[in-house]
């Protein structure tokens, strides 16, 4: 099995048609492996080659890939995740999505590096992995489950408990294709962008179940693995731009955006805490601290990330739920709710409705503001008070889009669509991109860097995310987020980096290390040569195959921009008065240089692909153009 | 004599001492040979590693019919291969339930303690597994029953 393939990979594609029922293999060619890695990259290339344009985000042959990489199942930190892969359905064009957990890990160790689902089921089916017995099994008693109770009631079935068991569901969002219905599964791990969820429901696929396979993984330098590893854990713990992420996850996340005017409060009205807010329990000890926790690590990691929490009080005390992420949080604060203990719940039932958290977010922040000024009624939420802060009500209305009952029908189709269908001032509130998705957890009018490239991902979500280590590439290591030049320069060069990270088949969270050490590690589990240039190299092919992808799903570059409140001025808080309206234009011209992709068009240019070896994209792309836009 | 402590409460389920473990026996990372198993409490919401103790009296060494079991110069007790014939009876004695068969071989295997160097202390990231000299325990004994019987309160008050 997978003598050829390098080492780390299992050497097999698991290939799922959900229509005829029929499961089959594929094998993995060490060239793949090499040009690809895995994840993100092995995703980019089997979407861009097996989803031409007019197959949407809900037609049977969409491919809904769950890909891990070479570094998954092994002892560096944080190596169990998936990344999702598939045209989503709020953009309807790329997704690029992770969770974390042990499906990545339980997967490789079943002789799988990737999992490729196509069709659509008959019946609603779960995939049931276990080394070489994959069956599609009737899921029918799963149905109306949410994604806790759909893997209590696998670990029941099945006489498994704990991480010997994966399941990845995407609950009664997914059941009911609600437009932004998230993959999640192990208790707490979401791939969340871009309606993953929708396309999964929408193949009547409703959970992916992996025992953990009895199969070994083969490294090239086993004690080369073990030393990079070390390194990578020795620099999140040590160093100061990672040292409390090492303790606290992103918790810290919720004060230091608070004093940078970047946590979204109420639906982007206000950048101040409001009086009488006890920020202590804000802080990241507060946070932790404030409920009886416990360490709850995905595969192989180190980190003081992800905790399991009991709610200390409030009408659900007692209740086990996963300790949110910094966005879990803000999108409490998007809310207007300003007490942990109730956000830590409500993001528990976000989790277990399976939709992503930001999206629902801002879709609540919008709704209780719509209804303050009047411009949602009380008829029109079939008699449902919505106010500032109240999660109570916010979970009744997630409950209302899950089921798309009454007017949480319309909700379902999310921020964007919601907003263009009531028109008027209500939709002078919502916050989203023209593309279709909704941003982070994060106020970006204070953070513009982050605004620039939720605008310009081709991903349903932002495609860079913040800095790391940028600099490697020769960048400045501070720079001011409002010099619109320097941004988007940022922006631009530092582009490849999370795509490279994203085929690793390691959390973005583990990967906070120097690009050079990452590739030490990778050259130990491959015996490959990889440098960090040949790295960010296959970085940024993953995003020019994932821009052409949107490109040729008529995914252009006016819908690249923020709606009206998105794009607006802060009103108040330390980024008042800051407008990037006024630079965006010279933004994009600055950014899209850097990247080498075509301001008009959107497209990589012909010089870009040839770089990056995609000269086989340019007749596709480019036809007859390449030639004119030559002469240009 | 240095022995693994094990310490439950440190752990938080990462399953990196598996994959370290399954290292040293396999030479490829397959927690499915891991002689260290990491199993769940209160359904998934706490966990626990646990390998062999290494008792004073082990009954492994004392069932085993051809006398394969013996004691390593690091005071392991160690599974000789050659002897080995395969028969379980060490697999049904041992109490803790860390001695196993690999039907692909068709011999006993357990813990080592890796000839004085255990990977599964060194690959811990929280502590929750140390190589230190103390007098060995059944050192999930109490955590196990506490977590159990909140398990099954739980499930009775339901």
């Amino acid at each position: 099995m997978g003598s050829t393939v390098p080492g780390g990979y299992a050497g097999k594609i698991l290939r799922v048609d959900l229509s005829t029922e029929r499961i089959w293999t594929e094998e993995l060619t060490p060239e793949v492996c090499r040009t690809y890695v895995g994840g993100a990259g092995l995703g980019a290339k089997i979407l861009w080659e097996e989803v031409p344009p007019e197959v949407g985000w809900d037609h049977p042959d969409n491919r809904l890939i769950m890909a891990t990489g070479p570094f998954a199942g092994l002892p560096i930190w944080g190596t169990g995740g998936l990344t999702v892969v598939t045209r989503g359905a709020m953009t309807n064009g790329a997704t690029n999505t992770q969770a974390n957990g042990f499906f990545g890990a339980n997967l490789k160790h079943s002789g799988y590096d990737a999992i490729v689902i196509q069709g659509r089921a008959s019946r609603w089916v779960y995939l049931y992995i276990y080394d070489d017995t994959v069956e599609l099994r009737d899921a029918t008693p799963l149905l109306g489950k949410d994604t806790w109770e759909t893997q209590q009631a696998l670990e029941q079935l099945l006489h498994l408990s704990g991480h010997q068991l994966s399941v990845y569901s995407s609950g009664v969002a997914g059941e009911n294709q609600v437009r932004f219905a998230a993959i999640a599964g192990d208790y707490g791990h979401v791939a969340s962008k871009n309606g993953c969820g929708a396309v999964m429901g929408n193949k009547r696929l409703k959970a992916v179940a992996i025992v953990r396979g009895t199969k070994g993984l083969r490294v090239a330098d086993p004690r080369g693995l073990m030393l990079a590893a070390e390194e990578i854990a020795d620099d999140l713990k040590y160093d100061p731009s990672t040292r409390s992420l090492y303790e606290y996850g992103t918790l810290p996340g919720v004060m230091n955006l608070l004093r940078l005017g970047a946590l979204p409060i109420k639906n982007y009205t206000t950048n101040v805490a409001p009086p009488g807010v006890d920020l202590d329990k804000w802080t990241a000890p507060g946070l932790r601290n404030g409920f009886p926790h416990r360490g709850y690590q995905c595969n192989a990691c180190g980190m003081h990330h992800c905790h399991t929490q009991v709610l200390p009080a409030g009408p659900h005390q007692g209740e086990l739920v996963d300790e949110p992420e910094y966005e879990g949080w803000s999108a409490g604060w998007a809310m207007g709710c300003t007490d942990p203990v109730a956000v830590a719940w409500l993001n528990t039932q976000i989790d277990r409705a399976c939709v992503d958290v930001n999206e629902f977010g801002w879709l609540a922040g919008w709704v209780m503001e719509c209804q303050e000024k009047g411009y949602i009624t009380k008829e029109q939420l079939g008699g449902l008070e919505l106010r500032w802060g109240d999660v109570e009500a916010a979970n009744r209305l997630l409950q209302m889009i899950i089921r798309r009952e009454g007017f949480g029908d319309l909700l379902a189709e999310g921020v964007k669509r919601a907003a263009e269908r009531l028109g008027g001032p209500a939709a002078e509130c919502a916050i989203y991109t023209l593309v279709g998705n909704t941003p982070r957890g994060h106020d970006h009018r204070a953070r513009w860097e982050e605004l620039l490239d939720t605008c310009t991902g081709s991903s349903g979500t932002l495609d860079s995310g913040p800095p790391v280590r940028h600099t490697e590439w020769g960048l400045p290591a501070r720079f001011s987020t409002f010099d619109p030049e320097a941004v988007a320069r940022v922006v631009g060069v530092t582009r490849g980096r999370r795509h490279f990270e994203d085929s690793l088949g390691a959390c973005i969270f583990t990967t906070r290390t120097y690009m050079a050490t990452l590739c030490r590690a990778l050259n130990a589990v491959t015996g490959w040569d990889f440098t960090k240039e040949e790295a960010m190299r296959c970085g940024r092919r993953t995003a020019a195959l994932l821009r052409a992808f949107n490109v040729r799903c008529g995914i252009t570059p006016d819908l690249e921009r923020p709606s009206k409140r998105y794009g607006s001025v802060p009103v108040d808080g330390p980024a008042k008065g800051q407008d990037i309206s006024k630079h965006w234009e010279h933004m994009l011209d600055v950014w899209y240089e850097t990247v080498g992709y075509d301001r008009r068009t959107g497209k990589p240019l012909p010089a870009t692909l040839r770089e990056l070896g995609l000269e086989h994209l340019i007749p596709a792309l480019w036809g007859s153009e390449e030639a004119a836009h030559a002469r240009r | 004599m240095k022995v693994l402590r094990i310490t439950p409460d440190r752990c938080t389920g990462c399953m990196r001492c598996e994959l370290a473990c399954s290292y040293m026996q396999t030479g490829t990372f397959q927690p499915a040979k891991s002689v260290i198993r990491v199993s769940p409490f209160e359904a998934y919401a706490s966990y626990a590693p646990y390998t062999c103790p290494q008792c004073a009296e082990a009954w492994c060494l004392t069932a085993c019919p051809v006398e394969a079991i013996t004691v390593s110069p690091v005071g392991a007790k160690v599974v000789l291969d050659d002897v080995c014939v395969g028969c379980k009876l060490c697999t049904i004695a041992c109490p803790y339930g860390t001695i196993f068969y690999n039907a692909e071989t068709g011999k006993a295997f357990k813990c080592n303690l890796c000839d004085g160097q255990p990977a599964c202390a060194e690959a811990c990231p929280t502590q929750a597994i140390e190589y230190v000299e103390a007098e060995t325990h059944d050192w999930l004994g109490a955590f196990a029953a506490e977590r159990a019987a909140r398990h099954l309160t739980t499930l009775a008050s339901a």
